[in-house]
């Protein structure tokens, strides 16, 4: 393996841009709820102000090392999770990392999460943390269902080469032509793995005090607002390589991305939020059902 | 309660240093300048006044323009908005949340009750000026203020927050003896809270000559030391 420093800058780069772009991401989300309230809704920079507000605060309450870990966890996951994740003009080390490494790495930071805020020791932290635990179980099985089908698929579990040959092909072997079932599945899927209402239910400020964050103040807060912007990225572009060819360049890949989270966004600010045990059993229904079903027409 | 006043007492504001460092302090002012910016305010109302931040949270007067945004508990916020009288229980609980909000923290009191009492001055029950207990940032009098003069307030206090202005956080640990005092006056000398605000105090190195007294004396001679709390199903 040859490790070149132009891969290096590449690993280190696109974090940053993920960064940025998942930042925008934030926005567009509290603009789109803002606007389907009809409301003005938050300044352009009002992601950044916020994260710079908390790492600014003069109280920063620890609540011991691993609380300070956890943290470093949720977003150290998905740090590592963006050089696997191909954008156009760089592939850092997608190539040699691929799926299977990329679906355990967007795990990593529930379980940070779930140790950080295990040491706060706040009830509505624990039982937020459990609700998290319970819903990732929960659509990690259409997940995984919907990356299974996609690697058979292209036969490759090499995002570089599932792009490269979705690319080479046009619209007719883009993802979502090929396999449109799991398409749903996998939306249905990403849309929950974002938590976001209907399925929002470790958050829920008004049942729990937002769950897993009710401890955290000043930069751990703010640290999980970065963790926010991540996500939102890596759910978006994994949808965008998986199943719409990926970005031929950076407008088609910014249009497709934020294109793509749209989608969840405005339906999750239509509605309240499922109980637990009915998120479970939505999710292990319909999804999972769909994904089988799509899986068995890639398979014929 | 003691006899001082302190609604005209300034905080002693030590001349901020400037650092010699330029890019500190261009940093120093971004930070301000976010901190004006983007304003946490707790979801916790007393009285009648909550009434009127719903419209100008919602869609006709549109705090999120602003970077006001609701937050659920006090870890996370940094305004704390007293919404009308504060009777002597609430009292205990909003000093309670205030001691629990992070630094820089700014409160709000909105409705003339918190002024001075309001229409319920001959009240048995309410507390009647709301900074004797504890530091006030800034108050929006009316009966109720219409949602204009909320946000008309709110943005009183992001331009005091820019400038470095609105430091009344420090005052409650620079003349903790008188807050003490006043809420002893009020709870009994029993009184005690899970914060402590004397080791806050120190770490921040806000600890001025009207910080200890003979309030934090009657404190100390009955804190007693937390306990965690027993488990039952
Ligand atoms: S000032 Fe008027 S509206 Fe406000 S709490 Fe007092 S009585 Fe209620």
């Amino acid at each position: 393996m040859q490790v070149t420093l132009l891969t290096i800058m590449e690993v280190i780069l696109m974090p940053i841009v993920a960064f940025i772009i998942g930042l925008f991401m934030v926005l567009m989300m509290r603009k789109l709820a803002a606007r389907l309230q009809r409301r003005v809704g938050p300044p352009l920079f009002q992601p950044l102000f916020d994260i710079v507000k908390l790492y600014g605060k003069q109280t920063q309450i620890s609540h011991g090392m691993i609380h300070d870990i956890g943290i470093i966890m949720a977003v150290g996951g998905y740090v590592a999770a963006e050089a696997l994740l191909p954008v156009p003009g760089m592939d850092g080390i997608a190539a040699k990392g691929g799926l299977i490494t990329l679906a355990y790495l967007t795990m990593v930071p529930s379980l940070g999460l779930a140790l950080g805020v295990g040491q706060c020791a706040n009830p509505n932290g624990s039982i937020g943390i459990s609700r998290a635990l319970t819903s990732m179980l929960a659509y990690d099985i259409p997940f995984i269902i919907v990356i299974f089908g996609v690697a058979y698929q292209f036969s490759s579990t090499n995002l570089v080469d599932i792009i490269a040959t979705q690319q080479a092909g046009g619209f007719s072997t883009w993802g979502i032509s090929e396999m449109p079932v799991l398409a749903v599945a996998g939306l249905f899927a990403m849309h929950a793995s974002l938590g976001k209402q209907p399925f929002e239910i470790y958050i829920a400020p008004a049942e729990i005090a937002t769950g897993p964050m009710v401890e955290m103040g000043g930069k751990f807060l703010g640290g999980l607002f970065v963790m926010q912007s991540f996500q939102l990225y890596t759910a978006s572009v994994l949808y965008v390589s998986l199943f719409l060819g990926g970005g031929e360049n950076w407008i088609t890949f910014l249009l497709k991305s934020f294109g793509v989270l749209a989608i969840p966004v405005v339906i999750a600010y239509l509605f309240p939020r499922y109980r637990t045990d009915d998120l479970v059993r939505l999710v292990w229904k319909w999804p999972v059902m769909l994904a089988l079903i799509g899986i068995a027409f890639v398979m014929n | 309660m003691s006899n001082t006043d302190l609604s005209n007492i300034e905080v002693n504001q030590k001349p901020v240093a400037k650092r010699s460092n330029p890019f500190a302090n261009v940093f120093n002012e971004l930070v301000s300048f976010c901190r004006s910016r983007s304003m946490f305010m707790l979801h916790y109302c007393t009285g009648c006044g909550a009434i009127e931040l719903p419209p100008a949270m919602t869609s006709r007067f549109d705090m999120e323009r602003l970077g006001i945004q609701p937050m659920v508990t006090p870890r996370q916020a940094d305004i704390l908005l007293i919404t009308g009288y504060v009777s002597i229980k609430t009292l205990k609980r909003v000093i309670l949340t205030y001691e629990q909000m992070g630094a820089p923290k700014y409160v709000i009191g909105i409705c003339s009750c918190t002024v001075n009492g309001g229409m319920y001055w001959q009240s048995y029950a309410t507390a009647k000026k709301l900074d004797e207990y504890i530091p006030v940032d800034l108050y929006i009098a009316g009966c109720m203020p219409r949602p204009e003069a909320v946000i008309e307030g709110l943005q009183q206090l992001m331009a005091k927050i820019k400038t470095d202005e609105a430091n009344s956080w420090k005052k409650y640990y620079e003349h903790y003896d008188y807050y003490l005092g006043n809420q002893q006056h009020l709870f009994g000398n029993n009184w005690q809270t899970p914060t402590d605000i004397i080791g806050e105090a120190k770490t921040y190195q806000l600890e001025g000559p009207n910080t200890l007294g003979e309030h934090t004396k009657i404190l100390e001679s009955v804190q007693r030391p937390l306990e965690p709390l027993e488990m039952k199903l």
